[in-house]
């Protein structure tokens, strides 16, 4: 699915930033790379009212004074910030053009020509497309934000993929772009439940790219299990270790005690107590560490593996109701001396919302396996390639 | 690989609630317009652009594509953490200088860490500043004082490692770290491995030409070090990737979608880089007399002496190659023996040894010499020639030698300070001249302005060779090259020349074509050198040494038949790591 980001070069800073301050009501004189630009004292803005010199491009001059408009730039980020908080929600539509008509796939693909197609829309209809900010983090991948468009019907609730690349190529930066604006209105009700259901298929969309991140931070976790789990074992060889020489110092002590006169015994006696203790310490760890060992060590894999667990955040970004129409397509088609008019159902920015099947095999006609003929009825690629 | 559902997954819906407050206000519907561009806008990533190129100076730097894409796809395409592993020669440096100028363009580097092998600190030193105008403090400059008292730092992994700097090193967050031939962290178990795995960076960028030096363990680390858990633990790597015998590849396809998140790798043969030729001329004379008669009785004796003694090994093959450099190399080496090391056993052999030598009026390879450095002076910019031995004492009489005639001489080992190197080699590039240099010279420095260069003795070890070349012969060099090989007939240099360098082609492979042959060479147990000595001493006749070297040299190309297996197993596992990955 495509994503909704927009590269920031310097050429779209500058685009925006004109139609924003335009927007405003402010002017702008350009003189080579400087733009002499006045703002008026306006509700709408915090930047500041009055003149201001915006310094451009690549081959803007260091010395200059005023603010450098760069993508990374602080003029340019203000305008950003500003410009995302000022209407996140409202309303746009798609007017169709009545015979600049989108012709399925499955019907350029193929080897049937087409002579013509019209539009009849019979009904405005309403959809929303949400812009969606991801962002997805795990301590072993790097921190990953996603800007995704879902469009949802407001009477189906189906999604639209379509609508979704209509709206992104509507909302591309030209300096000449001037929305539609429609009259009706969603109730905030019926918005929120379009929402919702803009949120769950939003989850189904990016489930391969959170599988990937899962993946890999599964990975990551499972490495660092493994090296905890090699170090305990070193540390268990270790008080192995150190448990035999203490009960070898033990058993040469006991030799010590039973063979020695009774000063020397004494002194022996206390040094097997001290090694005894020390003994049971060093069997104590060891017995915690190789009970721990046998469990697999589930505190620390689980403390591991909550420190690596995904955290997904979904932000909804602007709202849009788009108005749109739907009606039907009639797509005149010729093949080898035949004509034939099929007629199927329609939408501005959504494209065809009706599949056709293979009169003969059944199968829904597609890019993949496209019209092929239409003499007599219409027939995919596969069942005509059968028939030669 | 395994199953990876234990890692929890937290989805978090942020409240749309001031959201859909304001959906009933009204509003132009370009206000609304510009809030969605607005927002794909700040979603976007900052232009990604290699905006700094601008500010190259084209003299001093002259960026190829490869390099270009290489340092975009690094900063943008990997997020700022990336193994540039090109073969050998294709400018991993230029790669990395133009990282850190756009970086600094950005102004995302507060702090940065260049890490190299000592030899080459100060070459990069001078690389970032002449070309791209970054000035860097190295740990071997008057003016360092620890690596907490500078932000743009490039020092030796050695000194950043050792117990004096380690601790300041580590305590410090660092923006960029660059890590030089990062093969030298292949082994997990080193002091090496372990600080860079404990530094604290952002971005970081690893360099080195071969990133599976023995097997693909070595990839691993260090492609663990730079992403740790691309590759979940060892183990589940070695089952995963690597079938049991080590040899061939398993689950290519996803090995190489894991690599192509961190790692680029150019080949020579893919980029449009124009080698100029390079000429080989070598030229083998006749021995004086007296020559041949020190050369009989110093191979006599060292057959002698290593049939009683082995343990004598080094010593008896130092002797071997001193006799073809110069009687004045081996005098030195004979009367420490003698006087110093009281060597009974043999001291008559070694006496009569010396003796010829004082007999020797006229060392042929010196005469020879002026005939080269002669035809340079007439025929090449300023008569610059580099001149190798491997001995201190050879070149020390030749660089007399060569003064007494007239010629301006500069003399290169490795006894001289690194500040000293760089003055050595800025004198030769401004005067001229004869430079007569040790092998102390052969890694990493570049001497392209120069594009004769003579082997008055031949190493054994191949590598040597090509790195001698290698200082010559690279990008930059918009020459033809000269090399002249010098050889005394019937020695064993006119054996390792004649039989086997020629053989293998050694004058005109890559250094990384021949790295392949030699480390297989090498992983079978016995050194280049070795083998060599082992004939020379072992064979019974004249007749059998010449079929010895003749078995070496079916040997090697043997040894060249696997290194192509080894490179098609390389070429398997980096297959679609050339140019061009970039969707864009």
């Amino acid at each position: 699915m495509t994503e909704a980001a927009l590269a920031v070069t310097q050429s779209l800073v500058e685009e925006f930033t004109e139609c924003y301050l335009k927007s405003l009501g402010g002017t702008i004189e350009k003189r080579g790379g400087t733009w002499e630009v006045s703002i008026p004292d306006s509700e709408d803005t915090e930047l500041p009212a009055g003149s201001l010199s915006l310094l451009c491009g690549p081959d803007r001059d260091k010395a200059a004074t005023g603010e450098s408009l760069h993508p990374e730039g602080e003029f340019f980020q203000r305008i950003l910030r500003e410009a995302t908080e000022r209407q996140p929600t409202g309303k746009l539509s798609i007017e169709a053009d009545r015979d600049d008509v989108e012709i399925p796939q499955w019907i350029k693909e193929g080897d049937v020509e087409v002579r013509g197609a019209q539009f009849t829309p019979y009904y405005d209809r309403t959809a929303i497309v949400v812009l969606f900010e991801v962002s997805i983090e795990t301590v072993s991948e790097y921190q990953q934000e996603l800007l995704r468009a879902i469009a949802i019907d407001h009477r189906s609730e189906q999604r639209l993929p379509t609508l979704e690349e209509t709206f992104l190529h509507m909302t591309l930066i030209t300096t000449n772009s001037s929305p539609t604006t429609t009259q009706s209105s969603l109730s905030e009700t019926d918005t929120r439940s379009l929402l919702k259901t803009a949120q769950d298929q939003l989850m189904k969309s990016i489930q391969n790219e959170i599988e990937e991140i899962h993946n890999e931070a599964s990975r990551a976790a499972d490495a660092e299990v493994e090296e905890y789990r090699q170090l305990q074992q070193q540390r268990i060889q270790e008080l192995e270790e150190e448990r035999s020489e203490l009960s070898s110092k033990i058993d040469d002590l006991s030799d010590t005690i039973n063979g020695s006169d009774q000063d020397n015994r004494v002194e022996a006696l206390k040094k097997r107590k001290e090694a005894k203790a020390e003994y049971e310490e060093v069997d104590a760890k060891l017995s915690t560490l190789q009970k721990q060992r046998d469990q697999g060590f589930p505190q620390k894999q689980d403390e591991i593996r909550k420190r690596h667990s995904l955290d997904i955040r979904v932000t909804p970004l602007t709202v849009t109701q788009v108005e749109y129409e739907r009606g039907e397509i009639d797509v005149e088609l010729a093949d080898q001396g035949v004509s034939r008019t099929v007629t199927l159902g329609y939408g501005s920015g959504i494209g065809t919302t009706e599949t056709v099947q293979c009169s003969s095999c059944d199968s829904v006609l597609s890019v993949e396996n496209p019209l092929n003929t239409i003499k007599g009825s219409l027939r995919c690629r596969d069942c005509s390639s059968s028939n030669d | 690989m395994g199953s990876y559902d234990l890692v929890d997954v937290e989805v978090t819906h942020e409240s749309a609630d001031d959201l859909l407050d304001s959906v009933s206000e009204e509003g132009t519907g370009v206000e609304h317009l510009q809030s969605i561009q607005a927002v794909r806008l700040q979603a976007g990533q900052p232009d990604s652009e290699l905006r700094s190129l601008k500010e190259l100076d084209e003299n001093s730097v002259k960026l190829l594509e490869h390099q270009v894409d290489a340092a975009y796809r690094a900063l943008f395409e990997m997020d700022g953490k990336a193994l540039l592993a090109d073969e050998v020669g294709l400018g991993k440096t230029i790669e990395v200088g133009m990282i850190l100028k756009e970086m600094h363009f950005r102004e995302t580097d507060e702090s940065v860490l260049i890490l190299t092998p000592a030899q080459l600190a100060k070459q990069w030193q001078a690389e970032l500043r002449e070309k791209f105008g970054l000035g860097f403090v190295c740990n071997y400059d008057d003016e360092f004082e620890d690596f907490d008292a500078h932000d743009y730092i490039i020092a030796s992994i050695d000194t950043a490692k050792s117990e004096r700097h380690r601790q300041t090193v580590l305590n410090r967050d660092w923006d960029v770290l660059v890590l030089d031939e990062a093969h030298y962290v292949k082994n997990e178990e080193t002091d090496r491995y372990d600080l860079i795995d404990r530094l604290s960076y952002n971005y970081a960028f690893f360099l080195t030409a071969t990133p599976i030096q023995n097997e693909l363990t070595d990839l691993y680390n260090v492609v663990s070090l730079l992403r740790p858990g691309l590759f979940g633990t060892r183990d589940v790597f070695h089952q995963y990737f690597v079938n049991s015998n080590q040899e061939t590849l398993v689950n290519r396809d996803e090995l190489q979608d894991r690599l192509n998140k961190v790692m680029i790798r150019n080949r020579r043969e893919d980029t449009d880089i124009d080698f100029t030729d390079r000429t080989i001329d070598t030229r083998t004379f006749n021995p004086t007399p007296k020559e041949r008669e020190l050369y009989q009785a110093v191979s006599d004796y060292v057959k002698g002496a290593y049939s009683q003694d082995q343990g004598q090994k080094l010593v008896l093959m130092l002797l071997q190659k001193e006799v073809v450099s110069s009687p004045v190399a081996l005098k030195r080496t004979i009367e420490k023996r003698l006087y110093e090391q009281s060597e009974f056993t043999h001291a008559d052999e070694l006496e009569t040894i010396l003796d010829l030598i004082d007999e020797i009026d006229t060392v042929t390879k010196q005469e020879r010499l002026l005939d080269i450095v002669e035809e340079a002076r007439d025929n090449v910019e300023m008569g610059r020639v580099i001149v190798f031995t491997q001995f201190r004492a050879t070149q020390q009489e030749i660089l007399d030698r060569l003064a007494a005639e007239g010629y301006t001489v500069h003399a290169f080992h490795g006894g001289h300070s690194s500040s000293e190197k760089e003055q050595i080699i800025e004198d030769f590039e401004e005067e001229g001249g004869v430079l007569v240099s040790t092998d102390s010279m052969s890694e990493g420095r570049n001497l392209q302005f120069c594009n004769m260069l003579v082997n008055l003795d031949l190493p054994w070890n191949p590598m040597r060779v090509e790195q001698r070349i290698g200082r010559v012969h690279r990008i930059g060099q918009k020459r033809d090259v000269f090399i002249f090989n010098m050889a005394l007939k019937d020695t064993v240099e006119e054996y390792v020349l004649e039989r086997l360098y020629h053989k293998i082609d050694l004058f005109q492979q890559s250094v990384g074509e021949l790295s392949s042959i030699l480390s297989r060479l090498e992983e079978s147990g016995t050194s280049f050198e070795d083998q060599i000595f082992d004939r020379l001493v072992n064979a019974d006749s004249e007749v059998d040494l010449e079929n010895d070297f003749d078995a070496m040299a079916v040997d090697l190309q043997e040894q060249r038949e696997l290194a192509d297996k080894l490179e098609e197993f390389n070429n398997g596992v980096f297959e679609g790591f050339d140019l061009g990955e970039s969707d864009d």
